[in-house]
Parts: structure tokens; C-alpha cells; sequence
């Protein structure tokens, strides 16, 4: 365009509301640090400022639910020149995100104590990497898309390392780092294709574009769309780009792993669930498969790998490439499977958290030895923290009457009717494989000899583990609530 | 015209992606990601100069952006390593396994 008609522009359409909550996080991320170097408070008050701030852009996400959902005070849906979506996908994202890290801080209480000077850091990390997980969920455009997949990215690589005096926490963050930047270079790249093949970088765009022409030769979309699929099934930790998982989680100081773990899959899947379903429904039957693949690859090798393993973080995060598989089978419905997606997320993510809680309690928050032989007999030693645990576990495996159970009800079904029988064949039969390795802890804890003494699990840890198994059971008995609430997540 | 410069930047996007299978030291790898985000940054401008849109131009300073970012993170998390261990070869950290 000329610089004639650039003057002519309008104005983009400013609504501060609609990124109010990611605008807290950020800006509470300088004030704990600037709080932090000017007047040198305690680090409860520190982590105290984290929670305010987390607890600030909770109520300002509901606040905007409100104005969504009545319309007015909202002119548009699609501000800052269609950067940004105002919709119920994006609320309930924020909602998911903001309890993660609320939980993932209160979990991260003992090692905020043990981290010394550095513990400011440490919060303010938690708190950008949410922001930038929730700028990805509430993205309208691939360019913020991958903005916000970064700055998320770049804070968790700094989280994996935190603990530097430790040799296995370097190496954790340079696995990461390396594997990770490598992902978002090619998702980027798939950014450039799509925008190559369609002149778009907007979701809506994109959607339009593929919806008015026929295009001939899709070779270039098709290329972009899979380097898309395959940057952010990366960050979700789905087979076969999952190999980085175990070793980040293993090695990345305990407090904050379940943090890092449940917050990148929620971005991930927010992102991936956008362009999937949003800009390229009419490819559908080009990507379907190659979820489906992705999907089936998942719950196999991580049902059967985490059986294997002897180290209860490996452990964790091989059913976790697992259960990123179950939640991709919700992905390959299209649009009708987003609110299953969104529950499966919200109660999986809160599990991560929490079971990671119970690793840092039982192993020590920054330590990274956590074999699975330190947990016989935790039945005996710690009684509350062993039966918490296990509900957590049930719940993961998916047994009826847990939350886990209606969750996986819910992907199944919906990839069912939209005629991907096999994979939820597959699905069911790794689910039973996987509920073999959660019981395998649980008789590990309730039935094998106490193994020495267990120090007693901070308060903030049991809070983390009760919320997860009030959680896992209210939301098992009565799913009504929360369906209802995810139905309403869907994309514009 | 513009799909030479595509193909070229398909060529670095592949190199760099091969450099960070085929190598093993932890800054060669770094500067292959770089390499990819330079392709990602050649098509998009040359995507962006054949659709005659300025869109190109600008994602491309925001890729820059991040690669810088990604150059502080990066190099500390090096530096990191290198003092604790006197090596930048990925091969050496194999502590984390099972």
C-alpha cells in the first residue's frame, strides 16, 4: 500500500478489558521483581504478590466472561485490528491457565523459600509464562500465536535451569531449550508457509481464504499446515515428538515441573484446537488422519513406556504422551469435541499439578532423584499425602466416578461419532495398559515396606492435592457444572 | 522470481534443521535454530513481496525479536552448562535417562 492510503487507515479497535488479565500477569511480573530489588521482602511476601496478582487477572477473566456473555460494553469481538478473540474459548483457557498457576504456585512454596535472592525470579517466571500461554489461547492471529507460544516457551526454559547448581537442571533446560526452540522454528515456519499459500496470517483469514477459493495446487498449505501440527503436538509432548519430555521432567527442579508440564499443554492444545478447528476446517479431511496417527502413536508408546520406567517423574511424563493422545482423539471431531477437549484439559492439568506437588514433597522440591522405590510403604509414613496421591492417580487412569473417567467418556465418544472407530479402539486399550502403571504406585505405596523417613509434606502441597482430589471427585459425580461451562469455550 | 528465494530459504530452513540432528555440540545446534528462524524470515518477506503485502515485512520483525530473545536464553543456558562441565557437547549430558 501506498503511504497515501496508509493515513487512511481507521484506528484499530482498543478494548484493554479483552487482554486486561495477561496485562496484570505481566505487569505483576515487573512489580515482583522491582518490589523484590527496591525493599528486599520475605519471600512468602514475594510469592504473596505472585498469588495477587494470578488472583488479579482471575477476577478481571470474569469480569470479561460477564461482558461476553451479555454482549454489551464489548463493540467488538475481534480487537487491536483482529489480534485478539473475545470468546468463550479464550475465557475458559484463561480460567484453566490462572488455576494452574495458582496451584503450581502454592505447590512451588518450599523451593520459592529455598531459592534464596533468586526467589522474585522465580515468581515472576511462573507468572510471564502464564501470560504468555494465555496470549497464545486468546490468539486471533498465527503471528501472536507464535508470540505467545514463545514467550510461554522461553520462561519454562529458564524454570527447567533454575536450580544451576545442580547438574541435572542444566541439563534439563539445554534438552529443552534446543528441542524446544527447534519446535517453534518449525511451527514459525509453517506460520510463513501458510501465509505464502493463503496472503493470511489471521485465524479468520485463513478460514475464509480456504473457504471462498479452490485451490488448485494446496501443496504449500498442506506443507504449512503439517509443520503447524507438528511444532505444537511437540509442545504437547505427543509421540513421536516426545522424547524431550521425560528428561526435562526429570531433571527440571520438582516444585515447578507440573507447572511447566500442565502449562504448555494447555497452551499447546488451546493453539492447536484454534487453527485446527478454527482456520482449517475445510481441510479437515487432509489433517484428520494425520492427528489420528499422532493420536494412536501417543497412547501406545506412552502407556507402554511408562510402564517400564523405574523413576516416578519418567513415569509421569510417558503418561502424559499418553494422555496427550487421549485429548488429540477430542481434537479429531472438529468443533463439536471442544468442550471435551477443554474438560479433559482443565482436570488433567489440575492432576499434573498436583501429583507433581506430591514428587516434590516426597523427593525434595529441588532434587532430582525421585525413583519409584522412595514411595513404598508412603501408605504408612504419610498417610493424608498417600491417599490424596492415589485418588489423583485413579483419577488419571480414568476409573468410573473419578473425573478422569468422564473425560475420556467424553474425547471417545466424540471421536466415535465422527467415524474414527479404530483410534478409539486403540485409545480404550492403552487406557486399560496405562491404569495397570497407576496402580503399580499405589500398590507400590500402600502395600510394600515403609523405605526411611519421609520429611512431612509442606501446607501448600496438601492444599495443592486436596484441591485435586475434591476436584477429581465433585467433578466425577457431578460433571454437569463444568460441561456446561466448557461447552460454552468454543472458538469465534 | 520470488519462488527462487522460497526454495532457498526451503534449503536453509533444511540445513538447519539436518545441523540440529546430525551435530552434537550445543552451539552448533543453536545456530542451526538460528539459521531456521533466518529462512522462516526469507520467505516470509519474499511471500509477502509476490503478495504484495506488507504483512510479510512486519512478522518478520517480530521473528527477529524472538530470536534474539531466544539468543539470551540460549547463551546463558550455554554458558551455564560449560562452566559446570567444561564441554558443550550434547553427547556428554546423558545423566537424565531410563
Amino acid at each position: 500500500m501506498t503511504l497515501a492510503q496508509a493515513t487512511m487507515i481507521d484506528p484499530p479497535v482498543v478494548s484493554w478489558l479483552g487482554i486486561a488479565p495477561e496485562l496484570v500477569l505481566g505487569v505483576g511480573a515487573a512489580l515482583v521483581l522491582l518490589i523484590e530489588v527496591q525493599w528486599k521482602p520475605s519471600r512468602t511476601a514475594i510469592a504473596w504478590a505472585g498469588g495477587a496478582a494470578v488472583i488479579a487477572a482471575a477476577l478481571l477473566s470474569v469480569l470479561l466472561h460477564a461482558r461476553i456473555e451479555s454482549g454489551d460494553g464489548i463493540s467488538t469481538f475481534l480487537p487491536f485490528a483482529g489480534m485478539i478473540a473475545l470468546d468463550g474459548f479464550g475465557v475458559f483457557a484463561r480460567y484453566v491457565l490462572l488455576a494452574v498457576a495458582g496451584l503450581g504456585l502454592l505447590a512451588a512454596q518450599r523451593m520459592v523459600q529455598e531459592a534464596g535472592t533468586r526467589a522474585a525470579e522465580m515468581v515472576a517466571l511462573m507468572l510471564l509464562a502464564t501470560a504468555g500461554f494465555s496470549l497464545m489461547a486468546i490468539s486471533a492471529n498465527l503471528i501472536l500465536t507464535f508470540l505467545g507460544l514463545e514467550i510461554g516457551s522461553i520462561s519454562l526454559y529458564v524454570l527447567a535451569g533454575y536450580v544451576r547448581e545442580r547438574g541435572n537442571s542444566d541439563e534439563a533446560a539445554i534438552k529443552y531449550f534446543l528441542l524446544g526452540s527447534f519446535a517453534s522454528a518449525v511451527f514459525v515456519y509453517g506460520v510463513a508457509l501458510v501465509f505464502a499459500g493463503t496472503g493470511n496470517f489471521s485465524i479468520q483469514g485463513v478460514h475464509d481464504y480456504l473457504d471462498g477459493v479452490v485451490v488448485f495446487e494446496p501443496g504449500v498449505i498442506l506443507l504449512g499446515l503439517a509443520l503447524l501440527v507438528v511444532g505444537l503436538t511437540f509442545k504437547v509432548t505427543a509421540a513421536p515428538f516426545h522424547s524431550w519430555a521425560p528428561d526435562v521432567y526429570q531433571g527440571a527442579p520438582a516444585g515447578v515441573v507440573g507447572f511447566m508440564a500442565a502449562i504448555a499443554k494447555i497452551g499447546g492444545f488451546a493453539g492447536l484446537v484454534r487453527i485446527l478447528v478454527s482456520a482449517f476446517p475445510d481441510l479437515a479431511g487432509d489433517w484428520a488422519p494425520v492427528v489420528a496417527a499422532i493420536a494412536a502413536v501417543s497412547m501406545v508408546v506412552g502407556s507402554v513406556l511408562a510402564i517400564v520406567q523405574d523413576d516416578i517423574r519418567r513415569l509421569l511424563a510417558y503418561s502424559g504422551v499418553a494422555h496427550a493422545g487421549f485429548i488429540l482423539t477430542g481434537v479429531l471431531s472438529g468443533g463439536e469435541g471442544t468442550a471435551e477437549i477443554w474438560f479433559y484439559l482443565a482436570i488433567y492439568a489440575v492432576q499434573l499439578v498436583a501429583a507433581f506437588a506430591v514428587v516434590a514433597a516426597v523427593s525434595g522440591p529441588s532434587g532430582s532423584r525421585s525413583a519409584l522405590s522412595d514411595y513404598a510403604g508412603l501408605a504408612q509414613r504419610q498417610p493424608f499425602l498417600a491417599a490424596t496421591f492415589a485418588v489423583i492417580l485413579l483419577g488419571m487412569g480414568g476409573i468410573p466416578l473419578t473425573a478422569g473417567f468422564v473425560a475420556k467418556f467424553g474425547v471417545f465418544s466424540d471421536a466415535w461419532a465422527a467415524g474414527h472407530e479404530w483410534v478409539v479402539i486403540v485409545g480404550v486399550l492403552a487406557s486399560v495398559v496405562a491404569f495397570f502403571l497407576y496402580l503399580r504406585v499405589i500398590v507400590t505405596m500402600y502395600m510394600d515396606e515403609p523405605a526411611g523417613e519421609a520429611a512431612a509434606a509442606p501446607l501448600g502441597v496438601r492444599w495443592v492435592t486436596s484441591v485435586a482430589v475434591v476436584v477429581t471427585l465433585l467433578f466425577g459425580v457431578f460433571p454437569g457444572p463444568l460441561l456446561d461451562l466448557a461447552g460454552r469455550a468454543l472458538p469465534l | 522470481m520470488t519462488d527462487w528465494y522460497m526454495l532457498l530459504a526451503a534449503a536453509l530452513f533444511t540445513i538447519g534443521a539436518m545441523g540440529i540432528l546430525v551435530r552434537r555440540n550445543a552451539l552448533v545446534m543453536f545456530m542451526c535454530v538460528e539459521l531456521m528462524l533466518n529462512a522462516v524470515n526469507l520467505t516470509l518477506v519474499s511471500a509477502g513481496r509476490a503478495l504484495g503485502s506488507l504483512d510479510g515485512q512486519l512478522a518478520t520483525f517480530f521473528v527477529l525479536v524472538v530470536a534474539a530473545a531466544e539468543v539470551v536464553i540460549g547463551l546463558a543456558i550455554i554458558v551455564a552448562i560449560f562452566r559446570h562441565r567444561d564441554t558443550a557437547s550434547v553427547d556428554e549430558l546423558s545423566e537424565l535417562k531410563g
